[in-house]
């Protein structure tokens, strides 16, 4: 689930900076609610280990030891990622102005997707064969 | 000087005759963990070393041991 939610992240993202950032239409309004609604479901998987729907002791067998240490490791690299994208925008804001929500989507997608593509990596590597 | 957790999981569950997926059914894991735990990925817990332990019928001592 969580790498199908990194891709739409990523394309959902790419859509906003390549078009009318910032807008006061509508359709912008449900963009963006769209968008904060899925930060908040990737933000609370990878907090939680996600699989909702699936029965607890399955979910408990899916979130063991390595998993959850994995988790952990993401969301520290997520929060260094996040920290890192907000050092840049503060260089940025004295050579180009930057509008509120533009640094918020920053923010949140480099924390987020660096903190998604980390988990998958090592959840990858857990499950190759020795 | 590093220091790294050797485990004899592989040698143990080869004599036993279990697959890593049989293993980790025995211990209430997924594969994955039992799997990088064997190839010194995953430092396991005190628990998890002691439940492999168990499930491999061995001391945990003869399971893990410390590499200088």
């Amino acid at each position: 689930m969580l790498p199908l939610l990194a891709i739409l992240l990523i394309t959902q993202q790419g859509a906003f900076f390549t078009q009318n950032v910032g807008g006061n239409r509508t359709v912008d309004h449900v963009k963006v609610s769209a968008w904060l609604v899925m930060s908040a479901v990737i933000l609370l998987a990878l907090v939680t280990g996600g699989g909702w729907i699936y029965p607890k002791r399955v979910r408990d067998l899916a979130n063991d030891e390595a998993t959850q240490v994995n988790r952990l490791k993401a969301l520290r690299t997520g929060f260094i990622a996040a920290m890192l994208a907000c050092l840049a925008l503060y260089f940025l804001t004295f050579v180009e102005q930057v509008q509120v929500r533009e640094a918020i989507h920053i923010v949140t997608t480099a924390g987020l997707t660096a903190a998604l593509l980390s988990f998958a990596y090592m959840e990858r590597r857990a499950a190759r064969d020795g | 000087m590093a220091e790294r957790l050797a485990n004899r999981i592989k040698e143990k569950r080869a004599e036993l005759g279990l697959t890593q997926a049989e293993l980790a059914e025995r211990v209430g894991v997924t594969r994955k963990t039992v799997n990088t735990v064997e190839n010194g990925v995953f430092v396991p817990s005190a628990l998890l070393a002691l439940k492999l332990a168990e499930a491999l019928s061995v001391p945990v001592e003869e399971l893990f041991r410390i590499e200088r």
